[in-house]
């Protein structure tokens, strides 16, 4: 079955461990990344939700980029960014309702996350589990952010 | 699959591919300054021209540039022989000469180790090494809205009669890629220029922070098909409104679960 | 004017003079004998075309109907054998020995490349893509050129039924003729032997009711020189930007739409249907073994005859100077000439003796190209020469790659110290080392061989580059900056012709009294020289 996180914003400290472990995880040159990931207050006390892209099915980035530049990795379902494509136009940051592709100022690129290769870091860090990675039926484009 | 042979080493390679893609995965590189993986090989700054030869050629080598040369099987490749590197100061030497004040120019030819130019330096040279770049990624965004236009040494950048060009949308793409950073653009909080286009910028309904051009959105979303509202709402705002959603949810659950 | 079949020459006819001609020649078949060509003033009168050394030594395949027929009438082509090769083509042979008898007469691409024409159309035939197309380049960009020209206006039946053939040949189904726009006439007149063609069923559907079918369009080119190099002439044709497009694969393969295409000369395509006709071999037989056949070619510049010629390959330039062309004019002595066109070479009398061939020219540090030849008496300074033509193809360079754009016009820059006398010797190292960049680095065929005008004359006439930098002297006395003029005492009576004449003002002098010019103020114009009758003014 295809696997995909699972967030479990009761069980998230808001320890932003998981910003780190991207972080790290997109070190080019020296330089650490942008996290893709964003431990994020959920608007009740203690409440924290890990935000992070969901390969939606449909996705909007890549209905957005005009280049071609995103594309699904097929043995990842990561839909993943091919810099040497881009051209920043920032369509694809614009366009996902998610806020999840985003500037990279300090590396100048567009980023979002790839699942690392098929074993996210964030959720293979995450102390409290609230963030998994595993096989899961949940429709990602089923997800709808209410008003 | 075929087999070939870069700087002595044997690597290999799906045939049909490009030897500058070929060298890049093997970390070999050459200066290509008019290539863009978004856009088709061009073959304009001749920079990454290599060396090649075959067992059976008996002994004759020819040039061509990587970008544009599909590889072959027993081909043998050499990017860094003499008459090579010779072209690429050349060429790196003429490019300071046309543009003396780009710091991108300096620092390439630095690269091949020249800081002074051997040729007539042309004092009112711009910063544009004519790689068209810009152009071509503007029509491969499908917008076609600047072209090269005149020839030889009097061919230049333009939009159509140089006039603010009608089809452009501000997207900046243009700007982004061009490797001197050449074209000029400005960006107020509510509004861009560039080639001489006003643009309106859609601003985000949150925290005010600009998004992108109207002219983009709109075509974006007639174009690809993007419900509107998804650019109305910056990235940051985006993930705090996702958070909030998904944290209602979780609350709802604690309620249950509590009661 | 020739009135056939005697083959009876009547020189520079005048209105006056036809009525004569008429009474004698046509009414009475008897030469005009006052009017015929007399090669020494009146001595020795020569009647027939063929006897005058301007033509005997010249052999006309692709010219062959030349000011011989009615360019307008089908029926005079016709007449004269024309469509013949086509019928035959059609009737009695397969697209295969059309291929093979194209090739078995060794016939070489007449637009520059000398590129065999039955391997090209053999790859075409052959290549599984399809639709086919067949184009013929009528750019004709070299200045000074007018073989493909005179062609397309004289005879243009011949182009198209080389191109049908070719068609036939290769499986095509749609051709296009490109001419440039500064050739209205070649235009017009190939616009009007399409429609004749097409009326007598020679042209379009089911071809003389074979069942074969080729349409042919004029597409018309904007005019620049590199339209004429074949990736640039086919993304014109396309309907895109005439700027050369770099690629391996070539345009036999990928050529017009990315489609298998043939791209011939005018020149080219002339000399098919002959071919057809008198088979391959026949053809094979005139020339040289590895260059068959003729070479047409507009002889201009510094000698007695100038115009279109046609002669075996394998003649030699000597031949050609001094039998056809009549030797230099006011028997100067012959300094070079340039094959090729403006980025061909230039060779000194040395290589007289050279027969012009493909790659006797080649190995020569010159080339074919398209057939302009241009010969020059001492009076041209070959960095003069080299300037000019880098000015033409610094011009015409499309801008689209760097070391042509660039160094070109870093080249012509260098070439115009030297001829300034602004040049130190390091330049000469540096001109060369920038030559070689441009030749291997270059996109197309125009960057590739733009050097040329300047490498040639380099390797002929160093010392005289040499002289213009190192001496500050312009051996041929032509370069500017680096002459004097000085009016002599003697010759000079004080005329008072040249003071006036001078545009600045440098010469003074009474009336009667030997004038001075001031070196300071003189910009060597010329003008007084022309103006003074009494020879006494000489450029040192
Ligand atoms: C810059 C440049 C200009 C050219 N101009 C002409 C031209 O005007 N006419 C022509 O027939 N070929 C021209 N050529 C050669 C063509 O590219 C091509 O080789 C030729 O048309 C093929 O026909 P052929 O094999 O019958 O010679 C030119 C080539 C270059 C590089
Ligand atoms: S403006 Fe920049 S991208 Fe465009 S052609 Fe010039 S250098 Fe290239
Ligand atoms: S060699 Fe000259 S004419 Fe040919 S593509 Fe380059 S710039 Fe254009
Ligand atoms: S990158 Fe290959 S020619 Fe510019």
């Amino acid at each position: 079955m295809k696997k995909q996180f699972s967030v479990d914003p009761n069980l998230c400290t808001g320890c932003r461990t998981c910003e780190l472990a991207c972080s790290f995880t997109h070190t080019v040159d020296g330089k650490a990344g942008r996290p893709r990931i964003y431990a994020t207050p959920g608007g009740f006390e203690d409440l924290w939700v890990p935000v992070t892209c969901l390969q939606c099915d449909d996705a909007a980035c890549v209905k957005s980029c005009l280049v071609d530049a995103l594309k699904r990795n097929p043995e990842t379902g990561a839909i993943e960014l091919n810099e040497a494509v881009c051209v920043k136009c920032m369509a694809c940051v614009a366009a996902c309702p998610f806020g999840c592709a985003l500037v990279d100022p300090e590396q100048d690129k567009v980023i979002k996350c790839d699942l690392c290769g098929g074993d996210p870091a964030c959720a293979r860090f995450c102390p409290t589990k609230a963030l998994t990675y595993k096989p899961s039926e949940l429709k990602a484009s089923k997800i709808k952010v209410l008003g | 699959m075929v087999r070939l042979t870069i700087n002595g080493r044997v690597v290999q390679a799906e045939k049909g591919e490009m030897l500058l893609v070929v060298m890049n995965r093997e970390k070999i590189s050459v200066p290509a300054i008019c290539n863009h993986g978004a856009v088709e090989a061009f073959g304009a700054c001749r920079l990454c021209t290599v060396e090649i030869t075959k067992n059976d050629w008996n002994g004759w080598k020819n040039y061509v540039t990587s970008c544009l040369y599909p590889v072959e099987d027993g081909l043998i490749v050499s990017t860094h022989s003499e008459t090579v590197i010779n072209l690429r100061k050349t060429l790196l030497d003429l490019h300071l000469a046309r543009h003396p004040h780009s710091e991108h120019v300096r620092q390439w030819a630095m690269e091949y180790g020249i800081t002074q130019t051997s040729f007539e330096e042309i004092p009112d040279g711009d910063d544009c090494i004519l790689c068209a770049l810009c152009t071509r990624i503007c029509d491969r965004m499908g917008f076609a809205a600047i072209s090269t236009v005149g020839r030889g040494h009097g061919k230049e950048v333009a939009p159509p009669l140089n006039e603010p060009p009608p089809d452009c949308t501000g997207c900046l793409a243009c700007a982004q890629c061009c490797p001197t950073e050449f074209i000029t653009f400005s960006d107020s909080g509510t509004s861009r220029e560039i080639w001489g286009k006003q643009f309106e910028m859609i601003t985000c309904k949150e925290c005010s922070k600009p998004i992108l051009t109207k002219d983009f959105a709109e075509t974006l979303s007639k174009t690809r098909n993007i419900p509107a509202d998804y650019f109305e709402v910056c990235d940051e705002c985006h993930r705090k409104a996702t958070a909030l959603t998904m944290g209602k949810i979780s609350q709802w659950q604690r309620e249950d679960t509590a009661s | 004017m020739v009135i056939e079949p005697r083959g009876t020459l009547y020189p520079r006819v005048k209105v006056k003079d036809v009525e004569k001609i008429i009474e004698s020649s046509i009414v009475n078949d008897e030469p005009e004998k006052t009017l015929l060509y007399s090669p020494n003033g009146n001595s020795s009168s020569v009647e027939k075309y063929k006897n005058i050394p301007f033509y005997a030594k010249q052999q006309r395949i692709a010219l062959r109907n030349l000011g011989m027929i009615d360019q307008y009438r089908i029926e005079d082509y016709i007449a004269t054998g024309g469509y013949q090769g086509l019928a035959k083509a059609l009737t009695d042979m397969t697209p295969e020995t059309i291929v093979d008898e194209v090739k078995q007469s060794g016939l070489r691409g007449r637009g520059g490349a000398g590129f065999s024409a039955g391997r090209k159309w053999a790859t075409c035939a052959s290549a599984e893509e399809t639709p086919h197309y067949v184009i013929c380049n009528g750019d004709e960009g070299d200045p000074g050129a007018f073989m493909d020209r005179s062609i397309m206006e004289g005879d243009p039946h011949s182009v198209l039924e080389g191109m049908i053939i070719c068609a036939r040949a290769v499986n095509s189904h749609e051709g296009y003729i490109y001419v440039r726009e500064e050739y209205p006439l070649a235009i017009m007149n190939l616009q009007l032997a399409i429609e004749q063609a097409t009326s007598y069923g020679l042209l379009g559907d089911n071809i003389l009711g074979t069942g074969f079918s080729f349409t042919l369009k004029v597409s018309k080119g904007g005019g620049a020189f590199v339209c004429g190099e074949s990736s640039a002439l086919m993304r014109s044709v396309g309907g895109d930007v005439g700027e050369p497009r770099a690629k391996y694969v070539r345009s036999v393969l990928k050529g017009l739409h990315d489609k298998p295409t043939v791209l011939n000369n005018v020149e080219s395509f002339a000399n098919i249907p002959p071919i057809i006709v008198n088979g391959g071999k026949w053809f094979a037989s005139i020339g040289t073994e590895k260059s068959t056949g003729t070479k047409a070619f507009s002889l201009v510049g510094k000698v007695r005859n100038t115009g279109l010629i046609e002669v075996p390959m394998g003649t030699t330039l000597r031949e050609i100077i001094y039998d056809i062309g009549g030797g230099i004019q006011d028997d100067r002595p012959f300094k070079a000439v340039q094959t090729g066109g403006p980025s061909g070479g230039c060779l000194p009398k040395e290589k007289l003796d050279l027969p012009v061939d493909f790659d006797s020219l080649t190995e020569a540090d010159s080339m074919m190209g398209s057939g302009g030849m241009i010969v020059m008496d001492d009076q041209t300074c070959v960095v003069d020469l080299a300037k000019y033509f880098l000015k033409f193809l610094v011009e015409e360079s499309c801008g689209k790659c760097t070391p042509c754009r660039e160094g070109l016009y870093q080249l012509h820059s260098l070439v115009d110290k030297m001829s300034d006398g602004r040049a130190v010797e390091s330049d000469l190292v540096l001109a060369e080392n920038l030559s070689k960049s441009i030749m291997i680095g270059s996109l197309c065929g125009l960057g590739k061989s733009g050097p040329n005008p300047f490498i040639s004359t380099l390797k002929y006439f160093r010392e005289e580059y040499i002289a213009h930098i190192r001496d500050k002297k312009c051996p041929a006395k032509v370069c500017p900056s680096l002459i004097s003029y000085e009016i002599i005492e003697g010759p000079c009576d004080g005329c008072m012709a040249c003071a006036p004449a001078c545009a600045v003002k440098a010469i003074t002098g009474e009336k009667g009294k030997l004038h001075v010019i001031d070196q300071n103020i003189c910009d060597r114009c010329g003008a007084c020289k022309a103006i003074c009758t009494r020879q006494a003014i000489e450029i040192h």
